[in-house]
């Protein structure tokens, strides 16, 4: 059973990144897996490729978000969460990854609105080209990840 | 005589990547332009062996800023490698489909690419000259972009479940018929996006005066355009015929069906470019110099046939007294009035009650040995030509993307640009932004899987042949 949502609180749970390129996968898996298993009330998923600039009338409708992405650093499977500010330096130079700080300084700039927002990302082992599985360090980061997801987005 | 060059890499606020050279002579000023494509991908080639009824899906990865594009083109092909005639019913749809990558695409363009320029100035502090500066000057303009696009996006994905590389188009048509409640929430978006497309056309109006130099000076050039155009020479983004106009306005070939494209396009390469330089196959290389696109479309075509649109149409004829209208910085003014088109012809579309006809697909096997597909992208006339054998697998692929046809006229933009802007001896950030923006105005979409914009480090060494340091420019 899905818990009860706080009063009047909108979540967004956005999960990012290529599903042909190995461990990249990681984020659109985790937000599929959660929608399939059921959110509540309030709380909205996303998975998408890449982020991009419409996602920021999204992020000016939440009061909280957390972005779901695969990283090169670290362990492999090593789940990290971490504050993310708006930063309007952060600007991307490939428009199919624009950085989720400056989509927040979007936000923040024209809609005036601060959303609280996360970062929850997995350090993969493999980013190739036209790889669809996951390395089984990070398979089996998936399960505790939407854990730690749901935690943050679904109290 | 010295030989001195100025490279100018990455080319900012674009899709893809790309270099511009610059050789100079002994004065400083401008001998050669050249805009270099530096990325070899070799989609062509890989696709050889492929079963036919993974075109679609193979060719859509090429880009994933027009994905929708490249599908349509490649299910038109298709089409005609099965002999069909798609129901009326998927074809609506699939305009519908189209008529959104337009409108997301060429809001891409305007708002977030090249609106740092025309709203700040090319001459404008480079670290301000990006969307943020935008947001600061004109913050509605700013949120009216990304609303315009997230219209686009939506019915892009309401249709066909995804926003990049949807599936539901596929040979012979649609793989699902459109429901009431999709209809309604695609109807429901369309009266806020024309609002918002009329309110910014009235706004770039204002602005057009003021760059009277530029539009002399960005890429105006005595060339052919090149469109498809409806059966009654209408403006056409799906289907039709192909039209080619020259530069005072006598249509030079009319009418051709897309399959004979070869006829009048030949292709050329050049040494220092991965892109290649389609031209007018009776006019020659280099002097069969084309342009397509948006400036083209409205050039082409006798009316838009929506009503705003055609307003629009009527002003933007007069940005020249006579003949189609050269400058490219006018691929701009032409954008907006597309747009205006598109979301018009959308609700026109969505409100035929054929819309929600079941029939949407025609089935049949590969009945010819040769499918070409032709679409107006939002950058241009796509063109997919497949050879297959007798098990369906791909044997011979000839993609000619719409910024390729472009080539010749960036390669004659850049050129007129810099010679009337760039000081060989004394580098302004300014000048080079212009030789960039002249290309924005074409909005090309380079290697497609990658974009760069945005004030992106930029570092450029203008050195003679002995190489001794001349100038230096530097950003971020």
């Amino acid at each position: 059973m899905t818990p009860l949502p706080e009063p009047g609180r909108r979540a967004l749970i956005i999960g990012y990144g290529s599903p042909i390129r190995g461990d990249d996968a990681i984020g659109p898996l985790a937000a599929d897996r959660l929608a399939d298993e059921g959110v509540p009330e309030g709380v909205t998923v996303l998975s998408r490729h890449v982020l991009t600039a419409e996602l920021v009338e999204d992020i000016a409708a939440a009061d909280l978000i957390v972005f779901i992405d695969a990283v090169a650093e670290g362990p492999p499977g090593e789940i990290r969460i971490r504050p993310l500010q708006p930063d309007a330096s952060a600007l991307s130079t490939m428009a199919h990854f624009l950085d989720p700080r400056e989509l927040l300084a979007w936000a923040e700039t024209l809609y005036c609105h601060r959303p609280r927002a996360w970062l929850a990302s997995v350090a993969g082992a493999t980013f190739d080209y036209g790889l669809y599985e996951l390395s089984p360090a990070v398979a089996d980061a998936l399960r505790p990840l939407i854990t730690q997801v749901r935690g943050l987005a679904c109290p | 005589m010295t030989s001195r060059t100025i490279t100018i890499e990455p080319v900012t606020r674009i899709e893809g990547h790309a270099r511009i050279t610059l050789q100079l002579d002994d004065a400083g000023k401008v001998g050669q332009a050249r805009f270099h494509l530096t990325q070899f991908r070799g989609f062509e080639k890989f696709c050889e062996g492929r079963p036919y009824r993974e075109m679609p899906a193979l060719t859509a990865r090429t880009c994933g800023i027009c994905p929708v594009s490249h599908l349509l083109a490649s299910n038109k092909a298709c089409d005609y490698l099965l002999r069909v005639s798609i129901p009326p019913t998927a074809e609506k749809l699939r305009r519908v489909m189209n008529l959104a990558q337009l409108t997301q695409s060429h809001a891409l363009s305007f708002f977030h690419l090249s609106s740092p320029d025309l709203l700040l100035g090319w001459d404008s502090n480079p670290v301000k000259r990006n969307i943020f500066g935008v947001m600061a000057e004109a913050p509605q303009l700013a949120r009216d972009g990304i609303r315009l696009r997230q219209i686009g996006q939506t019915i892009i994905e309401t249709l066909g479940g995804k926003k990049i590389h949807p599936t539901w188009v596929v040979p012979g048509g649609v793989n699902e018929a459109l429901t009431e409640d999709k209809r309604q929430a695609m109807l429901a978006l369309l009266p806020e996006g024309l609002e918002i497309a009329k309110r910014t056309y009235a706004f770039f109006k204002t602005l057009v005066p003021k760059f009277a130099d530029e539009a002399r000076h960005f890429g105006t050039l005595p060339t052919l355009f090149l469109s498809l155009v409806s059966p009654r020479g209408n403006l056409e983004h799906y289907d039709g015929f192909l039209r080619i106009k020259d530069a005072q306005g006598r249509i030079v070939e009319d009418m051709i069906p897309p399959h004979e494209y070869q006829r009048v396009i030949g292709e050329a390469v050049e040494d220092f470019s991965y892109m290649k330089f389609p031209y007018y196959k009776p006019r020659g290389y280099p002097q069969g110099i084309y342009r397509v696109g948006p400036l083209a479309r409205l050039n082409n075509a006798e009316a838009c046939g929506t009503p705003y649109a055609d307003v629009a149409l009527a002003e933007f004829r007069m940005l020249q007294e006579a003949a189609p209208v050269q400058s490219s910085f006018h691929y701009h003014y032409a954008r907006l009035v597309e747009i205006i088109f598109a979301l018009e012809s959308m609700e026109r579309l969505l409100k035929d009650p054929d819309i929600l006809n079941p029939r949407v697909r025609s089935r049949a096997r590969s009945n010819r040995y040769e499918g070409i597909g032709v679409a107006e992208a939002p950058r241009g006339t796509l063109m997919h030509h497949y050879k297959i054998d007798d098990d369906g697998l791909i044997t011979w692929v000839n993609l000619i993307i719409a910024t390729g046809h472009n080539n010749l006229a960036m390669n004659q933009g850049i050129k007129q640009v810099a010679d009337a802007y760039v000081e060989g001896n004394n580098l302004q950030e300014g000048m080079l932004n212009r030789v960039e923006a002249v290309i924005r105005c074409f909005d090309p979409c380079l290697s497609c899987a990658s974009h760069a914009f945005g004030q992106m480090p930029l570092h450029i060494e203008l050195r003679d042949a002995a190489g001794r340091l001349v100038d230096t420019l530097r950003r971020g």
